[in-house]
């Protein structure tokens, strides 16, 4: 640790592998409820299953981002955060916030939940992934405001990187557009419009430079290459991403009830949204075979490249698979959709976040550079489980869906929408079972933390003078 | 120097910048995808495409690819200046083919005004909804690239390069080239092939 | 491209401008003409092919660069013009 105040990045670092299980664990019920309909029911419907596995994964990749942000920008900057008091209080207003909400999910009917936080005087709750009450998202807005104002006067006085300032603009925007929530038209066509612009300009947008500039960070720490070369390829990368992807929200547009024009813009914007995802996957690989050290962190350096080949996979390839309009269509809403939905989350969001966490706990916890070998065998091993499992997750989705599209849309005599949800559950099962060893693995992720072996490697002045 | 002097005559790095030519290749790889998405569609629809294309102003499409092949004629003179050492003369240059960006703005801009005049917009039909999306797409990178000049105007103003160090020289005309090539191909597949 | 500057003969790169707008004047008579059919679009195609070339070996400076990089660039122009080329054809019939 260069910095005492990157100390605070630490709770945050642990709030977000705590809820990544409870995240898990939701994603495991829901998994079973998509067989056994009535799994838990009426204690966890369905419906509150999905918000709080998917809310969850929303909230801990926020921890994530910001621990990354309070641990990367003052070394970045050279100087402490300008507030580690402020950062700490609120990370324990963001928890407690998002410990209610999901309480409020689990044991309060969603409609007494609207009324009891006052959802009357500015509605914004019922839409997907933005469930949460209206002072929730009030909360989560002063949080950010907070966040920023603490992150943006540690860059202000320090020394200005393009990695924190891309991290920085990536930050700002994702605050600017979850003002967005707050916007819920009665038209539903511009209610679906306008919450593009919170979900996929948060995902294929300003989370893109979040994710490119902490990969960009830990690639610069961990290969000793020449920072030059790194933020080049940061701003290629980003530059791209921002002209994919921006345009490229029109692929959400189809048949909505937006104008015509959406269909060729989404289609031809998006179909290359897998060009900044294969260039991040370039850059990775070419960073580390042209290393100048060897890095005691062997597992962070297995996380950074697991990040980049399954960001393409994930939100590159599976994404294409159904972006254009002709094809999408057919795939609209569909498995198809979870199955990209799962793989791409996993391999930029959760892998970029577990890269920074592999990265920088070692320094948190121990003052050390690296763990000691048996916790990064076991992280490792944590790695390949969760990443195998979440390929064959994908696989059996993708399965699932080309299925269901045949049967119910593409066929002569479509079948109905349960028929056929019936005829793909071999399909369910075994996303299932993966899901288990998924779970496995987070669990041996955990344990790696928890192992003891021989002393770290201490941080000398020499080792640190390296890495800087 | 023996080793810069072998390299030039085996085969030089490219000019500029190597970031931008990444850039550079990732632009013309969208610009292509719509040249295409663009001649396929007139290829299922072809009488509405040759009917609308009668009434653009093929005129002031001319005159612009004149423009532009000038702007970038002018910043090809301005990289050989700077590489016999005359920042000055480089800046007028980079000015000139500035001032050029301009035109072809207002031309365009007052193109723009005609058709949305006239109650054009992008649902009038497939034809318009390309037309008005490529060039205002081509547009933008016209009015980036002026961006990109006026910064290295500037720099060179300042006395910022000279004949050892002029990589943002060639870096911007690299990028100034690429938004001129893209409008030739334009201009030929909207304008005028029907 | 970067003759003496008391060299009377004419610049490279002006003689590149000249041959640009020449094409260009050219392109625009058919264009006014308003003449259809494969003759005058393989004619016009092949004029801008031309134009592009000569954009990117003289304007961009890629005459003395890799043979990677003009092969790359020429690759561009010639996929683009026969895909337009037989997206053309397709409407024809």
């Amino acid at each position: 640790m260069h910095f005492k105040s990157q100390a605070v990045a630490k709770p945050y670092f642990i709030a977000a592998i705590g809820l990544f299980v409870g995240q898990i664990l939701f994603g495991l019920i829901l998994g079973l409820q998509y067989v056994v309909g009535d799994f838990l029911f009426p204690a966890i419907p369905f419906n509150v299953a999905r918000m709080v596995h998917t809310n969850l994964l929303i909230v801990w990749l926020l921890f994530g981002f910001m621990g990354a942000a309070y641990y990367l920008v003052p070394e970045e900057a050279e100087t402490e955060l300008h507030s580690p008091k402020l950062a700490l209080v609120l990370f324990w207003v963001f928890l407690v916030a998002g410990a209610l909400t999901i309480l409020g999910y689990l044991l309060v009917p969603y409609a007494s939940l609207a009324k009891m936080t006052g959802n009357d005087l500015l509605p914004t709750m019922g839409r997907e992934f933005l469930e949460q009450p209206t002072i929730t998202k009030a909360g989560i807005v002063i949080v950010a405001l907070g966040f920023l104002y603490n992150i943006g006067m540690t860059v202000l006085k320090g020394r200005k990187t393009v990695v924190s300032l891309v991290l920085l603009t990536g930050l700002v925007g994702l605050a600017v557009l979850f003002l967005f929530a707050f916007y819920n038209p009665i038209n539903l066509v511009k209610d679906k419009y306008y919450w593009w612009w919170v979900v996929h300009l948060w995902v294929e947008g300003v989370w893109e430079l979040i994710l490119g500039a902490i990969l960009a960070f830990v690639l610069i720490r961990i290969t000793g290459v020449d920072r030059e070369v790194i933020e080049k390829w940061l701003y290629v990368i980003v530059a791209m991403a921002l002209i994919t992807g921006i345009v490229g929200t029109g692929h959400h547009y189809y048949w909505i009830g937006t104008p015509e024009y959406w269909q060729w813009w989404g289609s031809i914007f998006s179909a290359l949204e897998p060009i900044p995802f294969f260039m991040m996957t370039v850059f990775a690989f070419n960073m580390v075979n042209r290393r100048r050290r060897e890095h005691p962190n062997k597992a962070a350096t297995l996380w950074a490249l697991g990040t980049a080949v399954m960001a393409f996979l994930g939100a590159g390839v599976w994404g294409f698979l159904h972006t254009l309009s002709p094809v999408n269509y057919y795939t609209h809403g569909s498995q198809i959709t979870a199955a990209h939905g799962h793989m791409a989350f996993y391999g930029a969001y959760v892998l970029i976040n577990l890269t920074i966490i592999s990265y920088a706990m070692p320094h948190l916890r121990h003052n050390a550079p690296a763990a000691n070998g048996r916790a990064q065998v076991l992280e490792m091993w944590a790695f390949w489980l969760m990443t195998i499992s979440m390929v064959f997750i994908t696989l059996f989705l993708t399965a699932a869906g080309i299925l269901q599209v045949w049967l119910q849309r593409a066929a002569e005599t479509p079948l109905p929408y349960m028929v056929v949800q019936d005829k793909v559950a071999l399909f369910y099962w075994l996303r299932e079972i993966t899901g288990l060893v998924f779970f496995v693995g987070l669990v041996l992720y955990v344990a790696s933390f928890f192992v003891k072996g021989k002393a770290h490697v201490p941080e000398t002045k020499a080792a640190r003078a390296a890495t800087a | 120097m023996s080793v810069t002097a072998e390299r030039v005559e085996h085969g030089r790095a490219l000019p500029g910048d190597f970031a931008i030519w990444v850039f550079i290749l990732a632009e013309l790889l969208v610009f292509g995808l719509f040249f295409l998405a663009y001649a396929f569609a007139r290829s299922r629809n072809v009488e509405l495409f040759n009917a609308s294309q009668l009434l653009l102003d093929r005129q002031a499409g001319a005159v612009n690819t004149v423009v532009l092949i000038t702007s970038s004629y002018f910043v090809v003179r301005a990289v050989a200046a700077i590489k016999e050492n005359h920042a000055r003369l480089c800046a007028n240059w980079v000015g000139a083919a500035i001032g050029l960006g301009g035109v072809f703005v207002v031309i365009k801009l007052a193109e723009f005004h005609a058709k949305f005049a006239a109650g054009i917009t992008l649902s009038t039909n497939t034809f318009y909804m390309f037309y008005l999306s490529l060039t205002f797409f081509h547009f933008m990178h016209v009015l980036l690239g002026m961006v990109i000049l006026a910064a290295v105007m500037l720099k060179a103003r300042r006395g910022g390069y000279d004949a050892a160090n002029h990589t943002g020289v060639e870096t911007a005309g690299s990028y100034w080239h690429m938004v001129d090539l893209v409008w030739l191909i334009l201009f030929a597949l909207v304008y005028v092939i029907r | 491209m970067s003759a003496p500057k008391n060299d009377s003969s004419m610049r490279p790169c002006t003689r590149a401008w000249l041959v640009l707008l020449g094409l260009t004047l050219f392109t625009y008579g058919i264009g006014s003409m308003s003449v259809g059919g494969i003759a005058a679009t393989g004619v016009v195609l092949l004029a801008t092919l031309l134009k592009g070339q000569v954009v990117v070996d003289h304007f961009m400076g890629l005459r003395h660069v890799r043979l990677f990089w003009r092969v790359l660039m020429f690759s561009y122009l010639a996929v683009v013009g026969v895909a337009i080329a037989i997206a053309y054809v397709l409407g024809v019939n």
